[in-house]
């Protein structure tokens, strides 16, 4: 970029430009039209600025809570209803529960993380390795891919987390054996939709190793898609984790989670219905949160649409 | 026949168009909400689960009872009499004459003797009663001996007090069943037990119509019974596992007893004034245990530390007020030789110098194993939160009782949370378990609970095995305030509280007999 450009262009001119100089301008241009996208799409805002909200709650939750801690007990004060002390009221041991809904949103960040770590990876290898590779790679892996499929997603993730027994890394990891499978399958239609392009003929003929292929063009290729479809399913890992909770599965006491909170508070909820409400809602904003982000991105990246 | 359909189909239609207003229970029913999941078979020589005793407990008389008229003093039941050898080692029983099954065949003393005979033979849970008087397999028909239609005697191979002979034939496996009919259902040899699983052949209050699993068990009255044709004709149980259901229930009128409504549900009917709830003592006592596996548990010093960092009042005065009463030592409150004195308070600061002299100034760590369900994880979070104010971080290990159990008793466990309840109202039952242990290498012939904590106690055992030979009944209470004083002081096992059931009925209902065990919980006097 030289001088007299830069003088004669503004900011907005130089990214929203349709002919761009170099690959910076480029790329800079499109993630900024991206974000213009998505902000321009009320569904989309919405869901960031929950998430981005979520994630500022858990970064500063100390700050939030004044220093409040979520396992600290006051026999006295138990279940009291909502107030100025309480903002949210106590559960049955007299914590607080605002307290507890803030730290929860750590519990419920890392699990979302964590499976999306563990899930991506799993459903990209084996999606674009049977979708490159074809033949009997592709049916053993579809066929195991089948089989993950043919089970209720709960219930499978129930049956995993009894097995290895309750905790929040169990519980990730349960949900993570369950999730991966509809990755694979994106990432499989996906690389056959690419493979017969004439840009990987190219690739292939200037003699590039089919490692090299998959990780350097076909994946990159597929990530996009497969964001997308994370994020809408992260409403449904965050489900999952706090139906796993709720059944004693997941998240084990003290531990704030969620969904063990609503179990807990199920016993009192004729009389005291914030114990078990309020981590409901909590669970209900966030999933929407992500639902509408997911559904924004669909928007803005599918090339379809535009 | 026609007609009938037709009517049948008619009611049908009107009872499904009727408003749900006639929530009222049958006026010759009695309905009761409680958990019955735990019943694994009503075989009187197999159940050893509280719901499946308190039905054989109404469904089966026993040869020593608690009457339901009177359900604090044991008295001959089926039995009419019985005389002890000088010896005390030979007991002889006279059947009540007249008495008749709900089969109508005649009870007579070779029912009682196959029945005693089948629980030894059977080799089931709760065999191990009946085991304690030396009786086995090999042996039992010579020490259970039928003389007449009218009488039996029974040998004990152990010098024990006849109190406890008499406690025990008070127990389940007491229950005399209908020879006649088990045999006529034998199946390959077990006596009828897979038949007497899910049917009854009895002479109590009532016979059993149906049970069906984790749904409900249903009784009809037993015309023939001794106390005489029970009041309401037809009990059911429904299995409801929320609390807050239950409440639910009472309050429409859906039920006419809650069993398992939490201190919570409690409050949120005070005021009611169709529910009637009554506090009974029960005999089961909830405890903290310390494994002396672990090597700061084998100095005294600390274990007492420890007692001083739970907040029994605490916890009994806010989640478990009205549903536990404070209570430490290992006999409850409320029998025969118990010790009330509870000599532990929640204090964090003496507690602390009690560690500090001990040798342990920077705080120390142990893990807790928990079953996953209300109220141990709540009695759990609660200690955690206790003893962490005293310098000892406890961290907590759910997990399914049943997981809990098995780690418990292959001494795997740091400090374990448990209940326990009593086998029959003798304190020799937990004296036992909590005061006796023979054998403290890792495969002993029995399990008590000094032994799953490690607890090597050969002067103390001692004395639990003289206390039950002791046939001076005063000399003999003093013995057991002793052992549950020294239990107290130097014991691994932290006993925190005796349960109490907070019992919803509606109004209208009375006489419904509940003991502290599921032995005495009687259905036949209710009326409404």
């Amino acid at each position: 970029m030289s001088s007299a450009q830069s003088s004669t262009m503004t900011w907005h001119d130089w990214l929203a430009s349709e002919t761009p100089t170099s690959r910076v301008q480029a790329l800079s241009s499109r993630v900024y039209q991206s974000i213009g996208a998505v902000t321009a799409n009320p569904a989309a805002f919405t869901g960031l600025i929950i998430i981005s909200i979520l994630i500022l709650i858990a970064m500063f939750a100390g700050v939030i809570t004044h220093g409040v801690s979520p396992y600290a007990q006051i026999l006295a004060e138990r279940l009291a209803a909502p107030s100025t002390t309480h903002w949210f009221g106590t559960d049955e041991l007299g914590r607080d529960i605002f307290a507890r809904i803030v730290y929860g949103a750590r519990v419920t960040l890392t699990i979302v993380l964590l499976v999306s770590i563990l899930v991506a990876p799993i459903g990209l290898a084996v999606g674009t390795l049977a979708g490159y590779l074809g033949g009997w790679v592709d049916i053993v892996l579809m066929r195991v891919t089948d089989v993950f499929l043919a089970f209720p997603r709960l219930v499978l993730a129930l049956a995993f987390a009894a097995a290895l027994g309750p905790g929040i890394e169990n519980a990730v990891i349960a949900i993570s054996l369950t999730a991966w499978p509809p990755y694979a399958r994106m990432a499989r239609a996906e690389t056959i939709a690419i493979k017969n392009s004439d840009f990987i003929s190219a690739v292939v003929l200037q003699g590039a190793s089919t490692a090299r292929i998959l990780f350097r063009h076909i994946v990159p290729l597929c990530i996009s898609s497969l964001i997308i479809r994370l994020t809408l399913d992260m409403a449904g890992i965050i489900l999952t984790a706090a139906g796993l909770g709720f059944l004693g599965l997941g998240a084990q006491p003290p531990a704030a989670e969620w969904g063990a909170m609503v179990a807990s508070g199920r016993n009192v909820i004729l009389d005291q219905w914030w114990v078990a409400t309020i981590p409901g809602f909590a669970i209900f904003i966030v999933s929407l949160g992500f639902n509408f982000l997911g559904d924004g991105l669909r928007d803005v990246f599918d090339p379809k649409k535009s | 026949m026609l007609n009938t359909f037709k009517f049948a189909l008619l009611a049908g239609v009107l009872f499904t168009l009727a408003p749900q207003a006639y929530a009222e229970t049958p006026a010759d029913t009695l309905v009761i909400a409680k958990t019955i999941d735990d019943i694994i078979s009503l075989d009187p020589a197999e159940a050893y689960e509280f719901m499946g005793i308190e039905v054989i407990a109404n469904t089966y008389d026993r040869i020593m009872r608690f009457e339901p008229t009177d359900i604090t003093k044991l008295v001959p039941g089926m039995a009419e009499s019985y005389t002890a050898s000088a010896d005390g080692k030979t007991f002889t029983f006279k059947m009540r004459a007249g008495q008749k099954f709900a089969s109508g065949n005649p009870v007579t003393a070779a029912d009682a003797v196959f029945s005693l005979q089948r629980v030894v033979k059977l080799d089931k849970t709760p065999a191990f009663l009946v085991g304690q008087l030396g009786w086995t397999k090999d042996n039992v028909e010579s020490m259970v001996k039928l003389v007449d239609d009218a009488t039996f005697t029974i040998t004990i191979g152990e010098d024990y007090s006849p109190s406890l002979v008499l406690a025990l034939l008070s127990s389940v496996v007491g229950s005399v069943v209908d020879k006649k009919v088990a045999m006529e259902h034998e199946a390959s040899g077990d006596m009828g037990n897979a038949w007497l699983k899910t049917n009854s052949a009895g002479s109590g209050a009532y016979n059993l119509k149906s049970w069906k699993a984790s749904e409900s068990v249903s009784l009809e009255a037993n015309a023939n019974y001794r106390g005489g044709v029970a009041k309401l004709k037809r009990v059911i149980i429904k299995h409801i596992a929320e609390p807050a259901a239950q409440r639910l229930l009472i309050e429409k009128g859906d039920v006419d007893i809650a069993r398992d409504m939490q201190p919570d549900q409690i409050a949120g009917i005070a005021g009611n004034k169709d529910i009637t709830v009554s506090t009974i003592p029960q005999a089961a006592l909830y405890y903290v245990a310390m494994n002396l596996k672990t090597a700061e548990f084998q100095n005294p010093k600390v274990r007492q530390a420890l007692h001083y960092l739970i907040d029994y009042e605490g916890m009994a005065n806010s989640f478990l007020k009205g549903k536990v009463k404070v209570h430490q030592a290992f006999w409850p409150s409320g029998f025969w030789a118990s010790l009330d004195d509870n000599q532990y308070k929640y204090d964090p600061v003496k507690a602390k110098a009690m560690l500090a002299e001990a040798g342990i100034k920077d705080g120390i760590e142990f893990t807790l194993d928990t079953p996953n369900k209300a109220p141990f994880s709540t009695i759990a979070q609660a200690v955690q939160d206790s003893m962490a104010k005293g310098g000892v971080k406890v961290t907590l290990v759910p997990g399914e009782e049943k997981a809990v159990l098995t780690k418990y008793r292959a001494r795997g466990h740091q400090m374990l949370i448990e209940n326990w309840g009593p086998d029959y109202m003798d304190p020799h039952t937990n004296a036992d378990t909590f005061a006796r242990n023979t054998d403290n290498s890792d495969a002993p012939k029995s399990k008590p609970l000094a032994w799953r904590n490690s607890w090597d106690i050969p002067e103390l055992s001692k004395r639990t095995d003289a206390a039950v030979r002791e046939r001076d009944a005063d000399k003999r209470k003093q013995m057991y305030l002793d052992l549950q004083k020294d239990v107290m002081d130097q014991g691994p096992i932290m006993i925190m509280f005796q349960d109490t059931v907070q019992l919803a009925t509606r109004a209208n209902i009375k006489g419904y007999v509940m003991g502290s065990s599921s032995d005495v919980v009687y259905y036949n006097l209710t009326t409404k």
